[in-house]
């Protein structure tokens, strides 16, 4: 009994193996920054004394319909692309891409958010099940990106921002597109700097989006201005 | 001759799938396609079943004492009656008198201001709403997973017993939608199998004459957002539509409710102002604000005499449709939930 299990577990890995040395994969690293430290809420909350006591708790954002170009043709597109980034959870920082026909790009072009047609669709599973805390009640549509803390700067109760941006809807469509050029790499690092985005937003004046509107729209695309890309 | 035997297998169970949600949910003959796309969510008798438990059980609220049932009771055509605005958790008062639910797979947003714009989301709105069960979903998902009988009902639904959002929404929306009301009076005669009476008949030509562009046949609405010359009330300050779409244009617009059960779905308005059908046709024949954004339909104004008025009550209750009203098929499921109670 033993030998067999032996023999099954032998082909198991030795025809997984032949199947990934196949294909290629692709590796993209979204990470949380904050002035190119590392954002991670594991058990607390991140703190800078030295930005008005600022203070971040949540930040979670959707990556969709990853796609690479080559040329500015389509080479290679995710399959069900919808990824909930979580600065809180470090098994959601990376995403990995089956590249089966061993595409060669130099593109990759991928959403902030979640587009019209998904939010149209009905109730959905995986990263977009309304549990994950990412879609709107008291009226239809996800919400594309999440960032709340608290500023000595703001004067509201318990000196709180809250930033939850979406809408699927024109004239308040939120969702970004972006595109890097990249080489022909495995491994793609992106970050997104909070300290960047905190930068170009007045805490003091514009501190609670919650609804569709024009500033969260204008906002979102201040938040897609902030991802960079870095060199491997 | 493989690939031509899996081609037909697979028709076969497409047909067979489209035969068995045809049989649990039937368009009545008049009416027009309906909106829900029932490929993203087939019905089958055990997801209705656990929706209609889900819909009838206060466990989706945050202290386990309000469910869907208590704002929409089946005797009422499923809305609230005797309260102009709904309560829910705690007797909190809501803003909005609650809608009645039946042929929700024919529209295409939901709300008195059509905030939600698919069925399968609506149940959220509800759940999550300080006023109403003041819950959140996630807790909704465990209290389910870790009672005595939700793993089972949704393994069998979806032959699986971990419990998801998106299961739970779906058996609600499987649920609602076999809420078809289409055995009025008025379907037996526009099916030919009956006919109104005189008084009937001079009600309809009535409402034909002055109701029907808005509440459209056969489903008595025609799913858009109106305004319709109610006077703001300021201890409210509810501008409807306008909050969803923040266009000026839709300041005060409402969504055109069915009149199907108006007889048992009082009080009527999105505020319940109107206490019985009389108070609502004085409203259209003199009540109506001035305003410059009142709806086209209602620009000329409305004329019926007092008699007009009761021939078109007389018509109004031949929407009334008890076999809906009374089918144990939409009533509460003793026979599960009766079993769950904890001593």
């Amino acid at each position: 009994m033993k030998i067999i299990n032996f023999i099954l577990a032998f082909f198991l890995i030795a025809f997984n193996s032949t199947s990934y040395s196949q294909s290629k994969r692709i590796q993209i690293s979204i990470t949380p920054t904050f002035e190119h430290q590392i954002l991670h809420l594991d058990d607390s909350s991140f703190i800078r004394n030295d930005w008005n006591n600022l203070q971040i708790e949540v930040l979670k954002f959707y990556i969709s319909n990853i796609q690479f170009l080559k040329s500015g043709k389509l080479v290679l597109e995710e399959k069900n692309s919808f990824h909930l980034i979580d600065a809180a959870d470090k098994n959601t920082w990376n995403i990995v891409v089956e590249n089966h026909e061993n595409a060669i790009y130099d593109e990759v072009r991928y959403n902030l958010g979640i587009n019209s047609s998904t939010n149209a669709a009905g109730a959905l599973g995986g990263d977009l099940d309304p549990t994950k805390g990412m879609y709107w009640t008291w009226q239809s549509g996800y919400i594309n990106f999440k960032l709340e803390g608290t500023s000595s700067v703001c004067k509201t109760r318990n000196n709180s921002f809250t930033f939850h941006l979406g809408g699927f809807l024109e004239p308040f469509y939120a969702i970004q597109f972006l595109s890097f050029f990249i080489k022909d790499q495995q491994q793609i690092n992106l970050n997104l700097d909070i300290a960047q985005l905190l930068r170009r937003i007045e805490l003091s004046k514009q501190n609670h989006i919650m609804s569709p509107s024009t500033d969260a729209v204008n906002l979102s695309k201040i938040v897609a201005e902030s991802f960079k890309i870095s060199e491997n | 001759m493989k690939s031509k035997f899996t081609i037909l297998s697979a028709l076969f169970i497409i047909l067979a799938g489209f035969r068995l949600s045809d049989s649990l949910f039937v368009t009545p003959p008049h009416f027009p396609k309906p909106n829900y796309d029932f490929s993203k969510n087939p019905l089958t008798k055990s997801k209705i079943q656990l929706g209609r438990a889900l819909f009838y059980d206060p466990i989706l609220s945050r202290n386990n004492t309000i469910s869907c049932s208590s704002c929409h009771s089946q005797y009422s055509a499923f809305t609230h009656t005797d309260h102009d605005l709904s309560h829910g958790i705690d007797d909190r008062i809501g803003f909005r008198n609650s809608p009645s639910l039946m042929n929700l797979a024919w529209k295409s947003s939901f709300m008195w201001d059509g905030a939600v714009h698919h069925l399968d989301l609506q149940s959220l709105a509800p759940i999550s709403n300080p006023l109403e069960m003041d819950e959140k979903i996630e807790n909704v998902v465990s209290k389910l997973q870790t009672s005595n009988i939700y793993p089972n009902l949704f393994y069998e639904a979806f032959g699986d017993s971990i419990i998801t959002g998106e299961n739970t929404l779906k058996a609600i929306s499987q649920f609602m939608l076999t809420l078809v009301s289409a055995n009025s009076k008025y379907d037996s005669v526009m099916l030919k199998l009956s006919s109104f009476t005189l008084q009937e008949n001079i009600g309809y030509n009535l409402f034909k004459k002055n109701c029907a562009s808005c509440h459209k046949e056969p489903l008595f609405t025609n799913d858009e957002f109106k305004n319709n010359g109610l006077p703001l009330d300021t201890t409210l300050n509810d501008l409807g539509r306008y909050k969803v779409s923040q266009n000026p244009l839709d300041s005060l617009k409402f969504k055109v409710p069915t009149l199907r059960n108006i007889e048992f779905s009082f009080p009527y308005m999105h505020d319940g102002r109107f206490k019985n059908l009389k108070q609502v046709l004085n409203h259209y024949t003199k009540g109506i604000a001035s305003n410059n954004r009142i709806s086209d339909e209602l620009k000329a104004p409305i004329i019926l005499s007092s008699n007009e008025k009761v021939d078109m009550i007389a018509f109004l209750l031949t929407l009334s449709d008890k076999q809906f009203l009374f089918n144990p098929q939409h009533s509460y499921p003793k026979e599960i939930l009766l079993g769950t109670v904890k001593n």
